[in-house]
């Protein structure tokens, strides 16, 4: 009796701890995402406070159009690949099961292969085959990287399918007249539909969630929502993205819960015995993934039908920066020019470079920072530009003419777009006295409360700063003392940021940090207590430039397009949106501060990047390596 | 016997997908892996893993994702045999439940965290309001386990669950008519027969986070370098095609050895993905 008693106690105790077990593991899987939806309703960008409830993040993020091109590109991608690979997957299990065993079995394993393989490695072996055979990386290249592993999904649910089939009935539908196409559609793919649909629901479902490959394959321009997002955070906060995942996940939960109730209702309705070949579930939600898919690719044409007005004048081809100019000047240009603009955007001027060197793509304009126009100009990627159509080049600030001159002598084939120095944003409220010395960074009373720049050449600039040696030096010994004193300093440091810097700080999650100058203003705006200051040892100056690629079909509209963008009211217009400064003599009342426009005392102390050439690139990442690995 | 030859070709897409898509690629990574900047053949890229700062990165790269392979494999693991035994899973709302945050891209569920552990973050907020002492997680390799953790659980669950709920009840009743405790028929009966799950969740969860690289620099504030930080950059910034492909070589061997226990223990070939 007694021990029956314990019994129960036992099992109930064990059944809580059951419940916690669960209830913890649930917890654990859904804290961080009903932390966004919570976010996403959160009026203002904090990431701790609550500032009221509002639905501007949904606003923005269905007026995006990067993000609306970037879902339109994730669902037709996985839907072509899926649908493509389940087409070649069927027919592939067809050809296979007529093969002998060890030839099966030796195609099975090629199969496994991308299934295996780590991502990164199928990604750049892909991406590296297209640019060897000269293909250039483009939305048909991502899809071809995604039919290929989803491929070997589909396989794997429809082959056991196969081995499963009754050969006799197949052949008795033969006997009795039946085309071999007929006897297929009739016989065979209703017993191998359910792995069929498996198969391409897994492949839609793999191909969605794809990052790394995509991130590897994908050409100029084209971002699915995974690549978008992951560069967007690189920048910093963005509500929308929290708005988004709150959409992407009530999308998920509703087409999975209507095909699993959809389906029970069917089940009840046709009794026990029916569906015993077909799963509707997976039938319904197919459906609804079709539908959803179909319903947003036609609202999406067609609302691009509309904006692409063509220009009478043919097209322009611009690459540059994302979110690099104010877009309603986009279309001002193409109103007074009768030229249709068609932008493309990259991220950093690395993945710029082998576009134009290898004519992946043909541009007539692009964006490209001093050190890059560099190396363009001594590889002969740039034309020159010709000033007799670009008179407005008498607006660009003398001062910044200079720092053109060391790495374009004679300014022949650029025009500065944005221009700015380095600093340190601090918090007046965390830090007593204000930084003067970029060696304030190694005080270890501000241990764990600095971030650096996460890029070799400014954390060396930093540290060459210190050390009196140039930023661009080649010495190998003078590097080695660089990257030993970024290595003392390592203990110290929060994290390594670039874009998202500016936000962290804001939030107050460091003291001082180093930004670019163009985004302290915004900083600012969100956060009385910062300050900038340029250390008084000098810093880089960095000049973003227009310029011109070799061979470039339209360079009569790239000449109206720089010349377009160094008047004063665009000027002003493009200071409003980016805060970065423009050396424009025009707007020079609303850029003459410190910040912005250094003092000639300090700006004497500062450098522009230039490019090394290979073998001191090679160098310098080595030593960036040991850096941070150490 | 020219029917069976049309069907052959049937295949033909696929291997033409196979030659193109995966073993072309392998022979290019391989070409730039063994060969330097001029085209000459050199081991040096390949040698290069076993470096320096290479190999400490690697060295990374396995403590961390052996110990979160370790952490989902013995959260999951348990979650399958509650799943099982309470009957929950049946219904299928449980077993949803627990794969659904795998349909929510992964990028967004790290960024989560992000939003969690920064310093000005949430769960420090709410340790403040309580007088507790701040979470020093995030940028340390704490906070990437974490993320490889919460992004590839889903991953362990589902073929371990699988594995298990195929286990024929009667197995069990009979072990315990028997007189078999609970450990007995844990280490007899359920472990033996859901290693085939094990073992494939094992390489869905370690191979994603040996090779990551998108975790570790959201979570780890470009102080947690991984070897694919490392390959990442050799193709994004620095651009030495020849010692990313010679490093991602070294890559593959973990791969070859993942298809071996694969192999070895999943005969029927079902791979027991979903």
């Amino acid at each position: 009796m007694k021990k029956k008693r314990n019994d129960l106690k036992k099992s109930r105790a064990s059944r809580l701890g059951r419940g916690l077990y669960l209830g913890l593991i649930i917890l654990f899987l859904y804290l961080p995402i009903g932390t966004l939806m919570v976010l996403s309703f959160n009026s203002g960008k904090s990431m701790n406070a609550w500032q009221g409830f509002s639905l501007r993040w949904y606003q923005e993020m269905f007026q995006n159009q990067e993000i609306l091109d970037a879902l339109g590109n994730t669902l037709s991608i996985a839907l072509w690949s899926a649908t493509l690979a389940t087409i070649i997957g069927v027919l592939a299990c067809i050809g296979l099961n007529t093969m002998s065993e060890k030839r099966r079995s030796f195609f099975m394993g090629l199969n496994n292969i991308p299934l295996l393989n780590a991502d990164i490695v199928t990604g750049i072996s892909i991406m590296m085959s297209f640019l060897l055979f000269g293909i250039s990386l483009s939305y048909g290249t991502v899809l071809f990287a995604h039919i290929t592993f989803c491929i070997p999904y589909v396989i794997l649910s429809v082959m056991p399918k196969f081995r499963q089939l009754q050969n006799l009935t197949f052949e008795a539908a033969l006997d009795l007249g039946a085309s071999p196409v007929y006897a297929f559609f009739r016989i065979v793919l209703p017993d191998i539909m359910p792995g069929v649909m498996s198969g391409f629901l897994l492949a839609f479902t793999m191909s969605v969630d794809d990052f790394v490959i995509t991130h590897f394959t994908r050409g100029a321009g084209i971002n699915t929502l995974s690549t978008l997002i992951y560069s967007q955070v690189k920048v910093g906060i963005r509500p929308t993205l929290y708005a988004l995942s709150t959409v992407i996940f009530l999308t998920v939960l509703a087409v999975l819960v209507a095909s699993n109730l959809l389906s029970s209702a069917g089940k009840r309705r046709s009794g026990p015995s029916g569906g015993s070949g077909m799963t509707p579930k997976k039938m319904i939600a197919m459906a609804l993934i079709l539908a959803l898919c179909l319903g947003f690719t036609a609202k999406f044409t067609l609302s691009r039908g509309v904006s692409a007005a063509s220009g009478s004048r043919g097209e322009l081809y611009v690459y540059n920066f994302g979110d690099y100019i104010d877009p309603d000047l986009v279309s001002m240009f193409e109103e007074e020019t009768g030229y249709t603009v068609i932008m493309d955007y990259f991220d950093t001027n690395e993945e710029m470079y082998p576009v134009i060197r290898n004519h992946t793509a043909q541009y007539d304009v692009i964006c490209a920072s001093d050190y890059m126009i560099n190396k363009m100009i001594s590889e002969d990627l740039l034309d020159t530009i010709d000033f007799r159509y670009v008179p407005n080049i008498e607006n660009l600030q003398e001062n910044v003419r200079g720092f053109v001159e060391e790495f374009d002598p004679g300014m022949q084939h650029c025009v500065p777009h944005t221009w700015g120095t380095y600093g340190i944003l601090y918090n007046t409220a965390m830090v007593d006295e204000a930084p003067d010395s970029w060696s304030d960074l190694w005080d270890e009373k501000w241990s764990q409360q600095i971030m650096m720049p996460n890029s070799i050449r400014e954390c060396d600039m930093i540290a060459a700063k210190i050390l009196g040696y140039s930023m661009n030096t080649a010495q190998e010994s003078e590097l080695k003392e660089i990257t030993d004193l970024l290595i003392e300093q390592k203990p110290l440091v929060y994290s390594y940021a670039n874009d998202n810097a500016r936000d962290l700080m804001v939030g107050g999650s460091a003291a001082m940090a180093v930004i670019a100058s163009g985004d302290v203003l915004y900083a600012q705006e969100e956060n009385e207590d910062l300050d900038f200051v340029v250390p008084a040892e000098g810093t880089e100056v960095w000049t973003d430039c227009w310029a011109i690629p070799a061979g470039a079909a339209n360079k009569e509209g790239a000449q109206e397009w720089i010349n377009f963008m160094l008047r004063g009211d665009v000027a002003r217009m493009n200071f409003e949106y980016l805060t970065y400064a423009i050396p424009n003599t025009e707007i020079l009342d609303l850029t003459d501060n410190p910040i912005l426009n250094p003092s000639e005392e300090i700006l004497a102390r500062c450098e522009t990047l230039k490019n090394l050439g290979a073998e001191t690139d090679d160098m310098y990442s080595r030593y960036w390596k040991i850096f941070k690995s150490s | 016997m020219t029917n069976s030859v049309m069907k052959k070709l049937f295949s033909a897409p696929f291997v033409a997908f196979i030659l193109c898509g995966t073993l072309v690629p392998m022979g290019v990574i391989a070409w730039y892996g063994l060969t330097d900047r001029s085209g000459a053949f050199t081991v040096e890229n390949v040698a290069a893993m076993f470096g320096g700062d290479h190999a400490k990165a690697l060295g990374l790269s396995l403590a961390l994702s052996l110990i979160s392979t370790a952490i989902c494999l013995l959260l999951a693991f348990p979650l399958g045999l509650l799943l099982r035994d309470s009957g929950l899973g049946k219904k299928g709302f449980m077993v949803f439940l627990f794969i659904l945050p795998m349909w929510m891209n992964f990028l967004l569920r790290t960024m989560a965290w992000q939003v969690l552990l920064e310093k000005g973050g949430i769960l420090n907020t709410i340790l403040g309001a309580f007088g507790l002492p701040a979470l020093e997680m995030i940028n340390t390799p704490t906070a990437v386990v974490l993320g490889m953790v919460y992004d590839y659980l889903p991953f362990m669950v589902l073929p371990i669950y699988n594995a298990l709920s195929k286990i024929d009840s009667s197995l069990i009743e009979a072990a315990y008519d028997l007189g078999a405790s609970k450990s007995v028929v844990l280490r007899r009966i359920l472990i033996p027969l859901s290693v085939p799950g094990i073992v494939s969740g094992v390489t869905m969860v370690f191979v994603p986070s040996l090779t990551t690289f998108a975790i570790s620099n959201m979570l780890g504030g470009g102080k947690v370098n991984l070897i694919g930080n490392i390959i990442e950059q050799e193709f994004t910034s620095s651009s030495n095609w020849n010692l990313g492909s010679g490093l991602s070589l070294v890559m593959m061997i973990f791969i070859v050895i993942s298809m071996a226990l694969i192999e070895k223990f999943d005969r029927n070939g079902e791979g027991n993905l979903i």
